[in-house]
Formats: structure tokens, C-alpha cells, sequence
């Protein structure tokens, strides 16, 4: 294996736990709360991260806050590292078990405690399922935007843990844009709250923005509170196919300089395509150079307008073929499909290295003329598809982890790519975080001096490190 | 090349035998985890080890070296339903239930033969009652001997079973009362009526004509109706299924041959089954005989196989003479069918050209119903949560009746109807297009 961070190692059984730690975590959370055998360190060992694995020593699953706050205590005790986990869906190995430790299991504590219809908010534990709170909410007239691509078992805390973005975040925003409060536990076990239902909030430091995206290396979300809003009364989901990527590209700039700002502006080329049609069989055209799916939304009236003057810009473009989904199934699905890209990707190559990089919108042209470049220059097969009107690209290199030369080739393309999308303003990660798969770039990007302040962040939360070592920072 | 033998040059890492899981139907796993949601046991137990990415991972381990065959991996292996629910929300195209089929055999074959009674029965049934008709139909005299006596009633009457292993009462209480089978009575040839449109094989499953050989019957005549000739061989043996399912792929690629040699020295144009597990494993029987068998013939065989509601849907059913059904009815997708044959359309266009048939959709029509083979039988409490979900979901809808396409299924959702008190009659689909057949 040739990945260099996949921390292959060996399964140690319990390595630090003792018979009568076992039985003391097993007498407070309960026998079927607590796993310890080696089959369940291995699968509590990985996340969506191709290539990483680590294995913890034990893992627990708190069923109330207070339990939360004993885990970490007893783990302060025995001087174990505590890794917060939700449903392992995260893409940069932010749950994985670097050196041992204790993953704490977040997914059994998943009760929506409120929907509150006079301030539009929803109270929820950390283990919620966010396609769950979605329908919840949604059974009560109200909207929760962020849909990141896991939606239908990612949680709500592991969102907020890693900021996490989706489909619609260009009109939307991401996760942190409804991060009202949140309630958890610090790394010494004393409870923490910050912010809440009130809309303006500017009493010190925003602690709240702090732990948002802080990748559970601050402290354990155990709660939180998020804002809602009224959902959009009509939509309409548009697709367009193109010969050239780059037109795509330049379709994307265009329709937001109409001032035209889409829900969804998602992108996928060839390759994307192709592997998506194989899973999906809705008929997409195999041909394409790229495709681009649309949806507006918003009041009818406002609907329609948006949707002829997509339109328009996409004939101006020439897009080779424009649809317009003929009913809410047929939209539904074509978004469904645009979901299944990553892992309809992973059915071609034993593994996929999917990347994450974020460029302001108006350089997307050439971002893509520079990943085909380089996809010539190192010999890859590499799809690419992403949220086009986030300057959000999701490259995926087809690879094999068993071929070495050709795992060089892969790191190396993402080098140069990685130079290119920090030389025009972009950023190494868009929405899947840093932990493991990428403190190499984040140095690049932000310098020492970033990372120095950043590590003084931690070190004011965490002084002694327990919480999710190893992750962020290069050690 | 031998049936006996493996295709596999050689077991990956520490699988000990023949017939492991291929390396690479591993490595397809990607982990993104979106068969998560989609896995009852995982949806039962929260644990990740229980679910499809977890059973992938640690079958994935023991051909890395990293694992041993332990008996966790042998528990997750055979706890899994085999529902193929995962395969369907899986777009990196894992078939983690048929890794699972694998790992079962990998079991069966390192554990060897034991001389538990359990186990001796379990290995009379699967190496010799199912592959045998005639066995299998005498074994039944003897249950037959056992409803006339009345032994039945009194062991309900009296408790005596729910004193013994738990499975046992439950089994007991699942068994329909035997008729004769079907096979018995059944002409090899039942003609076409009306304007003739085709000539089709009947593959009748053990199941289906042992203990609904009513529902089957309705089959053929359904065809015969929709002007189909019924060609129904007489020494047609088990599909294969069960023992896949049990570890025994040897003894599942025998009877594949042997049916598949029957058929194909028939004159006919399709191959119809009325039970969607046979009729996911007749259509893998050219992954399950790659290498063992002519491939142009498995091909012909494979592109043969219909469920009978995939053929109607397909044909087109002749409509204009039904009687009338003024009745609500919900459906359950067989797991077999929805997710190992991908057919959920077919059978609800049927029920819907019934006329005066209204069909109420229940939510999660396509979850598990916690029968999946012998599973009802070995996880007792965990297949009648899966159970209890699904009757919730049933009742929601008020429908008169519930209807399926499968025995396993018709078996389980029986019982669970009968113990949860519900009024919904429970029909096989071709029962209900049936009543609506004129005699």
C-alpha cells in the first residue's frame, strides 16, 4: 500500500485497556454501548477515506449527555485519546483512530429535542441522521438546507464537526451558515454552551464559530441548535449537456454575472458521467463532455424568470442539449444521481484519491483546463465533478493503491494542482476538512503563521491533546 | 471443469478454502456508507460490523492477513439477511450478500461436518431432501401423518414446543397446514386458452409446491389464461438457493446443471417462476456456473428466466375479461425481487390493471421482512423486530389485503399477521390475479 498517511497497521486488541476498565465502561454505558473485539476496532477504524485505517482500542456509545461527559473523563483518567465519530461518512479520516484511544460513538444520542416555530430553529442531539432532521422539519412547513452528499446516515454533529457543505450551498451556504448554539463537553469534561436561539450574538469571542469545522479537535458537540427557514415554494431543475468542458465552465460564470444565484449549479464530466450512467441508468448521454444540473428556486414568479434566463445563457453558450426536468420525480432523480457520483466513480478503480479543491467561481475554466493537463502530463484517469457555482471541484484520480509508480503520479498531479488552486486565490479544502488526508496543503495555505495561531487555538481548548490527536496538524 | 472444484486458483489471504470471496468484488467497496440506511440488521443494531461496509471491511481484512476467520466474522456472515438491499443502494456495485454467500461457505467447508443433530438435519435437508423431489415429498407424509393425528393442535394447545429451542415453535407455528403437493397433481402439459401467444416453462420451487402448491396452481392457470402453454417438467429439482445461502455451493452448482438440462431439452420460449427467490438464483446461474459450464448455454438459460410478474408486465396482461376485485390492497416488495431482481414496477402495474383493485402503496414497501431463508428461524428476536416494522407499516395503510411474491415471505408476514392480531388477508400475488381469472 502506497498511500502515505493510510496508517495500515496492526489490529491491537484492547492495547491500553484493562479488565477493569472494560468492565467500568461497560457497568456506566451498558454492555451493548460498549465494543472492544477486534473485529469492531477494525470497522470503527476507517471513515469514506480511501486508503486510511487506524484502529482504536475501545469504542462507546453515550445515550445521554451526562454519559458523554463521563467517557471523556474516565478516557482524561486512563490518558486515552478521545476520537468523536458519527456515521464514518467523512472524507478527510477525521473519525480515525490514530494511536489508540477511545472513538466515541455520537450516533445513539439522536433525539430531536425541539422544533420551534416562533424563532425557526431546531434543537437536535449530535447523532441525528441529517436527512431526518430534514424530513422532521420538512413535516412542519420548515426547511433545513445543508444536504451534504452522505445526507441519508451522515449526522448532524459530524456536520457541524467538519462544516460540512452539499448541493446548495451556493445559495444557502453550508453547514456553519445555521449553527445557532451548541452544547458538549470540553477535553477535561466540563460541559460547554455557546450561543443559542437569540439572531445577534456578540458577547466575546464567537466560541460557537470556533468549534463549527473544528474537526472534534476542540471539544465533543453533544447538542446543538440550528436555524431553519421557510422552505422555497417552487423549483425547477434544468440540465445541459456540453461538448467542451470549458463552456460549461463559462456557463457557470455567466449565469451568476446575470445575477441569477441557482440553489444547486453542479458539474460533472466525461468520466463522471459515464460512471454515473452505469449505476443510475437515467439516460444521461455518454458522449458529453460535461454536464452541467441547475436549480432554481424561490417564489414562482421569480422561478420562471431564473429559469428562462438560465436558459438563455445556456443557448447563447451553445450548450449541445438543455432539459428541464418534466416533474419532481424526474428532478429528484437526476439530483440523486449527481449524489451517487463519488461512489459510482469507485466502481472503476480499486481506489479513488478524491480531492477537494476550491477556487473562486470566475477561474473554473481554468481550473479544469489545468486538471486536464495534468491528468495528460502524469498519465491518469481522473474524473471530475463538484459544486460548479462554489468553485468547488471534486477530482478523482482512478488508481490502484497496489501500484506504487502510478500512487506517486497520483500525489504528484494533486501537488501541482494544489500550487495552481492556491496561486488563484483557492483553498485546499472546500468542504471535506483537513484530518489526516491533508495537513501537508493546509501548511501551504495558510503558512506557519496560520498554523501557529491555529495550534494556539487548540492548545487553549486542549491543552493536553486528547482530543482527536493527530488530526489538522502535521505532528 | 469439475463442480467439485473451485474456479478460484486459490483462496485470498486467510480464507482457508474453495469458493471464497473474490479480492476484488472486495476492494469495490469504497466506504462511503450509503448502504447503511438501507440494512435492517445495521438499522437493529447500530453496529457497524452488522452492516454491509462492515462485513465487506472485515471480509476484506481476513484476504489481507490482517483478519482471521474468527467467529464474529462466521456470526456476521449468517446474520445477514441476504436481502441485497445494500446492492441496490450501492453505486459502486459491492454485492456484499453474495460476499456474505461466500463467506457462509468458507464456514461450512472449515468447520466441517459436526454430529450435532441440528446439524446432521440440517445437512439431510440441503444435501438430500431438497435436491431430491421424491424424498422431499415422502419427509412430508410424515408431517401429513402428524396434522390428521392432531398432534399439531395439541403441541399448540399444549406449549410443548415453546419448551424446546426457540426456532422450533416458531416453525411450527409458521407451517402452513401441508396440502398435497402440487407437483402430484399437475399435468406436464396445460394447454393455452383463448388466442395462444406463447409456450412457457413452469419452474415449480420446492417451496411454492409443497406449501402453497394453491398459489402455484393459480400460476399456471393465470398462464393458461393469458394464453400462455404451461409446460411444467416433472423432474425438476431445487433452484439452489438454500444452499448457497447454507455455505454449499458444491451442491448448488449440481442442481443448477441438472435444471438447467431439463429446461433447455424443452420446447419453450421463457422459463416462469412464481417464487422471486427462485428466480433470483435461476438468473445467477451463469455467474454461479462461470467456468463450469457451456457459456452460450447459460446465456440462452439465463436470458430465459422471468419472475411470472416481470412476464405478464412485459406480455402485456389481457385484461378485458377479469372479474372485478372491489378491494384495497398494499404491497410487499420480496427482497428477491426488488433488490436481487431489480423488479418493482411489474407487479404493481399488474395489480393495478385488475379492475376496481385500488393499490396503497405502505412506506418502506421494499424493507426486509425478516424472513430471508432460514434467518426467521435462527435469529428469532431479530427477525421479528424486522417483522414488527413491517406490519407497522402494513397496517398504516388499511388495505384489505396484503400482497407479496414470495413463500419466504408469505411464511414470515402469515405468522406476524396471525400473532399481531390483523384482519389483511395475505394473498401471493398470482392468487389475487387469479380470483380475478374467469374459471
Amino acid at each position: 500500500m502506497c498511500r502515505g498517511n493510510g496508517l495500515v497497521g496492526e489490529i491491537s486488541v484492547g492495547g491500553g485497556m484493562t479488565k477493569g476498565l472494560l468492565e467500568k465502561l461497560q457497568r456506566l454505558f451498558g454492555r451493548e454501548n460498549v465494543y472492544y473485539e477486534q473485529e469492531d476496532m477494525l470497522v470503527y477504524g476507517y471513515d469514506s477515506t480511501p486508503g486510511i485505517q487506524g484502529y482504536p482500542e475501545v469504542v462507546v456509545f453515550p445515550t445521554r449527555h451526562e454519559l458523554v461527559q463521563q467517557a471523556v473523563m474516565i478516557a482524561a483518567e486512563e490518558q486515552m485519546p478521545v476520537i468523536p465519530r458519527g456515521s464514518g461518512t467523512g472524507l478527510s479520516g477525521g473519525c480515525v483512530a490514530v494511536n489508540g484511544g477511545m472513538v466515541l460513538g455520537l450516533s445513539r444520542l439522536n433525539a430531536i429535542r425541539e422544533i420551534d416555530e416562533e424563532n425557526l430553529t431546531v434543537t437536535c442531539d449530535a447523532g441525528v441522521v441529517t436527512l431526518d432532521l430534514y424530513n422532521a422539519v420538512a413535516a412542519r412547513g420548515l426547511f433545513y438546507p445543508p444536504d451534504p452528499g452522505s445526507q441519508k446516515i451522515s449526522t448532524i454533529g459530524g456536520n457541524i464537526a467538519e462544516n460540512a457543505g452539499g448541493l446548495r450551498g451556493l445559495k444557502y451556504g453550508v453547514t456553519r451558515d445555521y449553527v445557532m448554539g451548541l452544547q458538549g463537553v470540553l477535553s477535561d469534561g466540563q460541559n460547554f454552551a455557546t450561543g443559542g436561539k437569540a439572531v445577534k450574538d456578540v458577547a466575546g469571542y464567537s466560541l460557537r464559530d470556533l468549534l463549527v469545522g473544528s474537526e472534534g479537535t476542540l471539544g465533543i458537540i453533544t447538542s446543538a441548535t440550528l436555524q431553519l427557514i421557510p422552505p422555497p415554494q417552487d423549483k425547477r431543475t434544468m440540465l445541459a449537456y456540453f461538448r467542451d468542458v470549458g463552456s460549461a465552465a463559462e456557463a457557470v460564470s455567466e449565469i451568476i454575472a446575470a445575477k441569477v444565484i441557482p440553489a444547486t449549479l453542479e458539474i460533472m464530466d466525461n468520466t463522471t458521467i459515464n460512471c454515473v450512467e452505469d449505476f443510475s441508468a437515467i439516460g444521461l448521454p455518454r458522449d458529453m463532455a460535461a454536464l452541467l444540473l441547475i436549480e432554481v428556486d424561490g417564489h414562482p414568479a421569480v422561478v420562471e424568470e431564473e429559469a428562462e434566463a438560465v436558459m438563455a445563457i445556456l443557448r447563447k453558450l451553445r450548450a449541445s442539449e438543455t432539459h428541464q426536468a418534466k416533474d419532481v420525480v424526474q428532478a429528484e432523480q437526476l439530483t440523486a444521481a449527481r449524489r451517487t457520483a463519488l461512489s459510482a466513480l469507485a466502481r472503476v478503480s480499486p481506489t479513488t484519491v478524491l480531492e477537494d479543491a476550491t477556487v473562486p467561481r470566475s477561474r473554473l475554466a481554468n481550473t479544469f483546463a489545468e486538471i486536464e493537463r495534468l491528468k495528460q502530463q502524469y498519465s491518469l484517469a481522473v474524473g471530475t465533478f463538484g459544486h460548479a457555482g462554489d468553485g468547488n471541484l471534486h477530482p478523482t484520480c482512478l488508481a490502484d493503491e497496489g501500484d506504487c509508480e502510478q500512487m506517486s503520479r497520483v500525489h504528484a498531479f494533486f501537488d501541482d494542482l494544489y500550487n495552481m488552486v492556491l496561486d488563484i486565490g483557492g483553498t485546499v479544502s472546500g468542504e471535506h476538512g483537513i484530518g489526516l488526508a491533508k495537513q501537508d496543503y493546509l501548511r501551504r495555505q495558510i503558512g506557519d503563521g496560520g498554523i501557529k495561531v491555529m495550534r494556539q487555538i487548540k492548545d487553549s481548548f486542549d491543552p493536553v491533546g486528547r482530543l482527536n490527536p493527530g488530526k489538522i496538524f502535521v505532528e | 471443469m469439475d463442480i467439485e472444484q473451485s474456479k478460484q486458483p486459490a483462496p485470498p489471504g486467510n480464507f482457508v478454502t474453495a469458493d471464497a470471496p473474490g479480492y476484488d468484488s472486495l476492494l469495490q467497496c469504497m466506504r462511503c456508507g450509503f448502504c447503511l440506511p438501507s440494512c435492517p440488521t445495521f438499522q437493529l443494531t447500530g453496529r457497524e460490523r452488522s452492516s454491509p461496509r462492515g462485513r465487506v471491511a472485515m471480509a476484506r481484512a481476513i484476504a489481507e492477513k490482517k483478519l482471521d476467520l474468527t467467529a464474529a466474522m462466521k456470526e456476521e456472515a449468517f446474520f445477514c439477511l441476504d436481502c441485497r438491499a445494500c446492492t441496490s443502494a450501492c453505486p459502486s456495485g459491492v454485492q456484499a450478500g453474495s460476499i456474505m454467500e461466500h463467506c457462509r461457505s468458507q464456514v461450512a467447508r472449515q468447520d466441517g461436518v459436526s454430529l450435532s443433530p441440528a446439524r446432521q438435519l440440517r445437512a439431510f435437508v440441503l444435501e438430500k431432501m431438497l435436491p431430491s423431489p421424491g424424498l422431499m415429498k415422502n419427509s412430508l407424509v410424515v408431517a401429513r401423518l402428524y396434522q390428521r393425528l392432531g398432534l399439531q393442535w395439541l403441541v399448540r394447545r399444549t406449549g410443548v414446543l415453546s419448551l424446546g429451542p426457540q426456532w422450533l415453535g416458531k416453525a411450527e407455528q409458521m407451517l402452513p397446514w401441508l396440502e398435497k403437493p402440487l407437483s402430484d397433481g399437475l399435468a406436464e402439459l396445460t394447454p393455452a386458452r383463448g388466442e395462444k401467444r406463447g409456450r412457457v416453462g413452469f419452474f415449480l420451487g420446492c417451496v411454492m409446491n409443497l406449501m402453497f402448491a394453491e398459489v402455484s396452481s393459480q400460476t399456471v392457470r393465470v398462464l393458461a389464461h393469458q394464453g400462455f402453454d404451461v409446460v411444467t417438467p416433472g423432474k425438476q429439482k431445487c433452484c439452489g438457493a438454500p444452499h448457497l445461502s447454507e455455505g454449499d455451493p458444491i451442491t448448488a452448482r449440481k442442481l443448477a446443471v441438472a435444471n438447467i438440462e431439463l429446461f433447455m431439452a424443452q420446447d419453450v420460449d421463457y422459463i416462469i417462476t412464481d417464487c422471486a427467490g427462485c428466480g433470483a438464483a435461476l438468473k445467477d446461474y451463469k455467474k454461479m456456473l462461470e467456468g463450469y459450464y457451456d457459456e452460450a448455454t447459460l446465456h440462452a438459460f439465463s436470458a430465459k428466466i422471468r419472475d411470472v410478474s416481470e412476464f405478464l408486465a412485459e406480455q402485456g396482461l389481457r385484461s378485458a375479461d377479469l372479474i372485478p376485485q372491489p378491494v384495497s390492497v398494499t404491497y410487499h416488495d420480496p427482497c428477491h425481487l426488488a433488490h436481487a431482481q431489480q423488479i418493482t414496477a411489474a407487479p404493481r402495474i399488474l395489480i393495478k390493471a385488475i379492475p376496481g383493485v385500488e393499490l396503497r402503496e405502505m412506506n418502506e414497501s421494499d424493507w426486509c421482512c425478516g424472513s430471508a431463508a432460514t434467518f426467521g428461524l435462527k435469529y428469532v428476536d431479530a427477525s421479528h423486530k424486522i417483522l414488527k416494522r413491517k406490519l407497522a407499516n402494513i397496517a398504516a395503510t388499511n388495505a384489505d389485503l396484503l400482497i407479496t411474491a414470495n413463500p419466504g415471505c408469505q411464511l414470515q408476514l402469515a405468522w406476524g399477521l396471525k400473532k399481531a392480531d390483523m384482519q389483511q388477508q395475505l394473498l401471493h400475488i398470482m392468487q389475487l390475479l387469479g380470483q380475478a381469472t374467469p374459471v
